[in-house]
């Protein structure tokens, strides 16, 4: 399985999708700097406030939020696209060039190619997720301030890296199925729609919904597409480990900045059926895999 | 020809796609240090039953084994190298690498890999283009790479699915020396191929497969010894001869109408299969005989390719489901 794992990893370098991956990475942060420097001028500004009162706590606090919620706004998307590109033609798009039909007659478990494909990526991906959340967590600090609470921040971490594998093993599964590019297209569109959904559950959770009736379908919708692609929605738990939502909810109005808001914020429940989701799509890839004819 | 302990055995082996394409009953054996011609027309399922025997295809009836191993297992997918018919290596790796990658997958030592690569590329006439990526490497080379492929775990049994469609006759020429040199060494050949030229100099016995079922087994040798066939260009001729002819002779006679006659010629060519040139001449004198003209008389041993295409005359072979 290593060699495949290692074949992956070379594949990836030798198509320069990291290199070109890394490039535009650099000049997102570089905009994200000044994005965070614009933002952390804020609190310059004014009257000079009490560092220790609680009104410019929550003032840092908040600038912070605004800068990293807008940081892993954009993370979010370039891990995701990162997953589904660099997995979506693996099974399909190699059978269709006639790749597969040169290595599957080795001596090698069909299990271990598929399972050294999708560690292949995932490690990639994962190792990226990590070099992006520390440069955009790095360049906040500098220009306002982050969470400094190290398990909250080990937690959406991990929140904010386990759409790698969710998506990989989705994709995969995909190109079990579909031709390549058909899976392309259809990664692309279920993505879009769990990004919808959660965008509809931010804007539908801003509008009292208790007392409108006629948003309650919409809220549905938005949770049926959350479910159907559950990624949006862990990046949205992954903010709120990070703020610590649930015990500073009461002090900070971060929920209301429209799509840069977190909404609803996913249950432990959620994220058990998002564990699952991930471990059923694996499952059913190795299962389609191994039975596929090529 | 040793044919010993079967290292390809096939009971009724099957893949049905539901369209009236695939193979159905295939029995077959072939023996140690063999060289098997499987033959048939584009579509026939030669590729899917070689797709079977090396586990990319699950069949859905029969089985088969390879040196005693169920086809499809770790064990069985140990003693054979295959070069597939239509296939692409990564283009994103050198010739060098892709071998390094497949002697990886075959479990071999990393010394004895490198060296094994390094006779490879020059025994299939890549020698130090290896360094190239394959993306660099014409049809012909990545061909060559292929069969460098097939051979690198020095398999006991070897599948080629059409390998030398894309080389020059120089190529061509190349491979199949290869191929002779590996049957010295006792190697067992499944070759698929289009060029029958190669498979009548290289294989002891072909089958002949159409619409997924084998119409024909037997040596090349059984294949070629068919009766002689003669062709007599007759002036004069009335077709209540015919069956006169045939009668006197006991030989079944007809008219070949595809054979070619002078412009306004009022003869015909007649057809027959004789086993010796006596038979040859008391024809000729019985044709004489009856009054009629001798214009010409044409000896033409049977050729693969022939058999081959008297053999499917009339059948049709487009796996159209009945």
């Amino acid at each position: 399985m290593m060699t495949i794992i290692g074949m992956t990893w070379k594949e990836l370098l030798r198509k320069r999708v990291l290199l070109l991956t890394f490039f535009m990475t650099l000049v997102f942060l570089l905009a994200f700097w000044f994005v965070a420097d614009t933002l952390g001028e804020r609190l310059g500004r004014g009257e000079p406030a009490d560092p220790t009162s609680m009104s410019h706590l929550i003032e840092v606090y908040q600038i912070g939020a605004i800068t990293l919620s807008l940081g892993f706004f954009f993370g979010a998307f370039v891990i995701a696209f990162l997953s589904i590109f660099s997995s979506f033609s693996t099974v399909a798009g190699e059978a269709e060039q006639g790749v597969l039909q040169a290595m599957l007659p080795r001596p090698l478990a069909r299990w271990r190619w598929y399972m050294g494909r999708w560690i292949g990526y995932v490690s990639l991906g994962a190792g990226y997720a990590a070099f992006l959340f520390i440069a955009i967590l790095l360049i906040t600090k500098i220009h306002s301030s982050t969470p400094g609470d190290f398990v909250s921040l080990l937690k959406s971490f991990l929140l904010f890296a386990s759409v790698v594998p969710m998506l990989v093993s989705v994709s995969m599964l995909g190109s079990c199925v579909f031709s390549a590019i058909g899976n392309g297209v259809f990664m692309t569109m279920l993505f879009g729609a769990g990004w919808l959904g959660g965008m509809i559950e931010k804007v539908t959770s801003t509008m009292q919904l208790e007392n409108n009736t006629t948003l309650k379908p919409l809220h549905l919708i938005a949770g049926l597409m959350s479910l159907a692609m559950p990624a949006d929605s862990i990046q949205q738990r992954m903010l709120a480990e990070m703020f610590s939502l649930a015990e500073l909810q009461s002090l900070v109005r971060i929920n209301n900045l429209g799509p840069l808001g977190l909404g609803e914020i996913p249950s432990n429940a959620f994220l058990i059926y998002a564990a699952c989701y991930t471990a059923a799509a694996l499952a059913a890839g190795l299962l389609l895999f191994r039975r596929k004819d090529f | 020809m040793k044919m010993n302990t079967p290292v390809i055995e096939a009971q009724g082996l099957s893949k049905d796609y539901g369209n009236g394409r695939g193979c159905r009953g295939i029995t077959l054996s072939i023996g140690t240090g063999e060289a098997f011609g499987f033959l048939g027309p584009n579509g026939a399922g030669k590729s899917t039953f070689v797709k079977m025997l090396v586990g990319l295809i699950r069949p859905t009836g029969g089985q088969a084994s390879i040196m005693g191993h169920t086809i499809g297992t770790l064990e069985a997918r140990r003693h054979f190298g295959y070069l597939p018919e239509l296939y692409r290596y990564q283009e994103w790796l050198s010739g060098e690498e892709v071998l390094e990658l497949h002697a990886k997958l075959c479990g071999l030592d990393r010394t004895a890999a490198k060296k094994r690569i390094r006779e490879l590329l020059d025994q299939v006439g890549i020698g130090l283009r290896g360094r190239d990526r394959v993306k660099h490497y014409s049809k012909g080379m990545q061909q060559r790479l292929e069969l460098a492929c097939a051979l690198l775990n020095d398999p006991q049994l070897v599948f080629l699915d059409e390998p030398s469609s894309a080389l020059d006759p120089i190529g061509r020429m190349e491979v199949r020396q290869l191929l002779q040199q590996l049957r010295r060494q006792g190697k067992t050949i499944f070759l698929n191929s289009h060029l029958l030229e190669d498979v009548e100099l290289l294989c002891d016995r072909v089958a002949l497969l159409n619409n997924g079922q084998i119409l024909h087994t037997g040596t090349v040798a059984e294949v070629l010894q068919e009766k002689t066939r003669w062709h007599l260009r007759v002036g004069g001729f009335t077709p209540f001869v015919l069956p006169w002819l045939t009668q006197m002779t006991g030989i079944p006679i007809g008219i070949a109408a595809d054979m070619p006659l002078p412009p306004y010629s009022d003869a015909v060519w007649l057809e027959a299969e004789l086993t010796d040139d006596e038979q040859a001449g008391w024809l000729n004198s019985l044709i004489v005989e009856q009054g009629m003209t001798l214009y010409e008389v044409k000896k033409s041993k049977t050729r693969l390719d022939e058999w081959f295409k008297n053999t499917l005359s009339g059948l049709s072979h487009r796996g159209e489901r009945a």
